[in-house]
């Protein structure tokens, strides 16, 4: 058995920096009318990408402004289309519905094409080698089951959605793999509604005798809730995610986050919204900081490990229809 | 003047440490294995970005990253490298403190000329028959809500029905005008457009006076609230602030976004008051009465306002709903009417 070395992840992004980067893009995006917005979108992701730190080395962001702007024209004919449909003529807004349904999937694997091949590390890009027919079984056919079912299926499809997307993506030539199982997610989904019931139970008590001072802690219950949520489905699926023989790994914690956002929020609105570019950094700050790689070996080993071979990313860039539809 | 870099060539994660020097129009690379150069225009230098480490991708398919800022911003001058003018301005404290400004400056201008005009093109351009359907969805949720049935002598509604039929509307109306009698005691005197032209008309408020021609004074006014879309201007231009708040916002939920759209479009604008009352006016010329029956009956609504505030003051400490808080004072709004008064 090798030895493991633990590498935390650094996020060294700064708020007065990107506060001043993120205002004037912002003064230009308003200027244009939104159209700036794609060049500002990729300077947000360069930024943070740089500032992301692994090992000694920092990631890199590769998207172009005019890739970005076609998926968000795209995305606004696509939405424009749907919502005009739908006051003009139900029938038609149905349609366009379906067809968006059709097309979705299709889009989605382009996006994260994307996202991954504009991605490196250490001179080596990212992909995704998911084929279609597995994302129109994960984005379509799953989620029409899982309302079907009344949601009985829903946690089954977020772990088959995770699956799908980390099973197919690579760092150079080597694969990363997904190890949670359905079984997982199903506990972590199980607790929340265990949760949910208990504020139910709650709910019944203060009203039985009569002390609405109780339902004070109702809203506190249900922010845990939330924050349990988007703390433990994260670190569940990154400690499950591996590269190779190296294993990923996120420590979260319920309450550091909810302070976190909370205070982000409170932040945001006090100064309305010129906090959110530190909001967005502190809570960049601690995702990372709770995040990291268990290299089997020592470092060199993992760094040597890792290769890219030109038929791997040269049959991507052909490929590649140059498309971000996340906005 | 030489830079450390790390140099990655694209085919493995390894970092090599070299450094970097330039030869004229040539970049070199130099390294413990490493020897090779490139001339600096075929080499791609990324643009500063706060402290981040900057990227130089080489013709080679690999790349440099260098974090000694000062040391490449040297090497840079040299080679006759120019940065763009958006980096000196994405890392000015000025410049960042001039775009906020700029911002707020461009959301107030919009706020003021744009809102509004945008409103008014989309309000004209709503038909009659949708004007219709909204203007009876309305009334009823009012009924619902606040408004009961009208306890006034039918005679009386008679009457100023009929007053209010005679008329004559401005040669550019465009829509048929109704009143609707209704009681509401806890909102007082009132009277207020539906926007299909049917006016809800208070029994609060005929009591106010008498004098008939003073209904009709505040029903021209009404009249000039539709003719001019106030209502649905204001709807628009709360829902697009609303909107707008919404996606400044992006996290926050949207219910905070709301309420300041709803503080800060309570009421008709000072500016569509003014309109409306200038229809009235010339409505009543044409129809051959004095245009000071507005102010007259306004100056009654205010004092029947001030003594319920008053009165509600003194019972519990409260204030009501003030209808007159966004009307230009009633002074000011005679003066313009009938100077002669």
């Amino acid at each position: 058995m090798q030895t493991q070395q633990e590498h935390a992840f650094e996020f060294t992004g700064k708020g007065w920096e990107y506060f001043r980067i993120w205002i004037v893009n912002l003064l230009l995006s308003i200027l244009t009318l939104g159209i700036y917005s794609a060049w500002a979108k990729v300077r947000r992701l360069q930024y943070f990408y740089r500032n992301t730190q692994l090992a000694g080395a920092s990631f890199e962001y590769h998207g172009t402004p005019i890739a970005i702007l076609k998926g968000r024209i795209i995305a606004f004919v696509l939405l424009a289309a749907y919502t005009v449909a739908g006051q003009m003529n139900p029938l038609l807004g149905i349609l366009i519905f379906l067809l968006l349904a059709v097309v979705m999937p299709w889009l989605i694997v382009r996006s994260l094409r994307f996202k991954l091949y504009n991605s490196s590390y250490r001179g080596l890009r990212f992909g995704f080698s998911g084929s279609d027919g597995g994302a129109y079984a994960v984005f379509l056919l799953l989620p029409i089951l899982t309302i079907l079912t009344l949601y009985l299926l829903a946690p089954f499809t977020h772990f088959k959605i995770k699956q799908y997307q980390h099973n197919n993506s690579r760092f150079g030539d080597t694969f990363f793999r997904f190890d949670a199982t359905s079984g997982n997610f199903y506990g972590i989904y199980l607790k929340a509604l265990g949760l949910l019931l208990l504020a139910g139970v709650f709910f019944g008590i203060s009203a039985a005798l009569h002390m609405p001072v109780l339902m004070v802690i109702l809203p506190l219950l249900y922010l845990y809730i939330v924050g349990f949520l988007a703390v433990r489905l994260p670190n569940l699926i990154w400690s499950k995610t591996g590269l190779g023989e190296h294993d990923l790994y996120s420590r979260m914690e319920v309450g550091k986050y909810l302070w976190i956002a909370f205070t982000n929020l409170l932040g945001i609105v006090l100064t309305l919204g010129l906090y959110i570019p530190f909001a967005q950094i502190r809570m960049a700050q601690y995702k990372f900081s709770c995040m990291g790689l268990l290299a089997q070996g020592d470092l060199a080993e993992f760094v040597a490990g890792q290769v890219q071979t030109d038929s791997a990313t040269g049959e991507e860039a052909a490929e590649m229809f140059d498309l971000d539809i996340s906005l | 003047m030489s830079v450390a870099a790390q140099y990655f060539d694209g085919r493995t994660a390894t970092a090599h440490g070299v450094t970097l020097t330039l030869d004229g129009e040539w970049l070199q690379l130099r390294g413990d294995l490493l020897a090779r150069e490139w001339p600096l225009r075929d080499v791609r230098v990324s643009e500063r970005l706060g402290d981040t480490p900057r990227r130089i991708t080489l013709p080679d398919g690999g790349h440099c990253e260098v974090t000694d800022h000062a040391a490449l911003d040297v090497l840079l001058k040299q080679g006759g490298y120019r940065s763009s003018w958006l980096d000196g301005m994405q890392h000015s404290m000025r410049w960042a403190l001039l775009s906020a400004l700029l911002i707020v400056l461009v959301f107030a201008a919009a706020y003021r000329y744009l809102l509004p005009w945008g409103a008014e093109v989309v309000a004209r351009s709503i038909p009659p028959n949708m004007l219709q359907k909204m203007g009876a969805s309305s009334l009823q949720t009012l009924d619902k809500l606040m408004l009961e049935p009208s306890k006034l002598d039918p005679a009386r509604q008679q009457a100023l029905r009929e007053a209010y039929a005679k008329l004559s509307p401005l040669p550019d109306a465009q829509l048929a005008y109704r009143i609707e009698f209704r009681s509401a005691p806890q909102i007082g005197p009132n009277a207020f457009a539906l926007p299909d032209g049917n006016i809800v008309m208070l029994d609060e408020l005929v009591a106010l006076t008498q004098d008939d021609d003073e209904i009709i004074a505040v029903l021209a006014h009404e009249r000039g609230h539709v003719e001019q879309r106030h209502a649905l201007r204001m709807v628009l231009q709360s829902s697009a602030v609303g909107l707008a708040m919404t996606w400044y916002m992006g996290d926050v939920s949207s219910l905070l976004a709301t309420v300041p759209a709803m503080l800060v479009q309570a009421s008709y604008s000072r500016d569509m008051e003014r309109e409306a009352d200038e229809y009235a006016a010339r409505t009543l010329q044409l129809n051959a009465k004095s245009p000071c029956l507005l102010p007259d009956i306004l100056q009654k609504l205010e004092a029947a306002h001030a003594k319920r505030q008053a009165d509600a003051r003194k019972e519990n400490g409260g204030s009501v709903m003030d209808y007159l808080a966004s009307h230009p004072a009633t002074q000011e709004r005679s003066a313009l009417l009938c100077p002669a008064h």
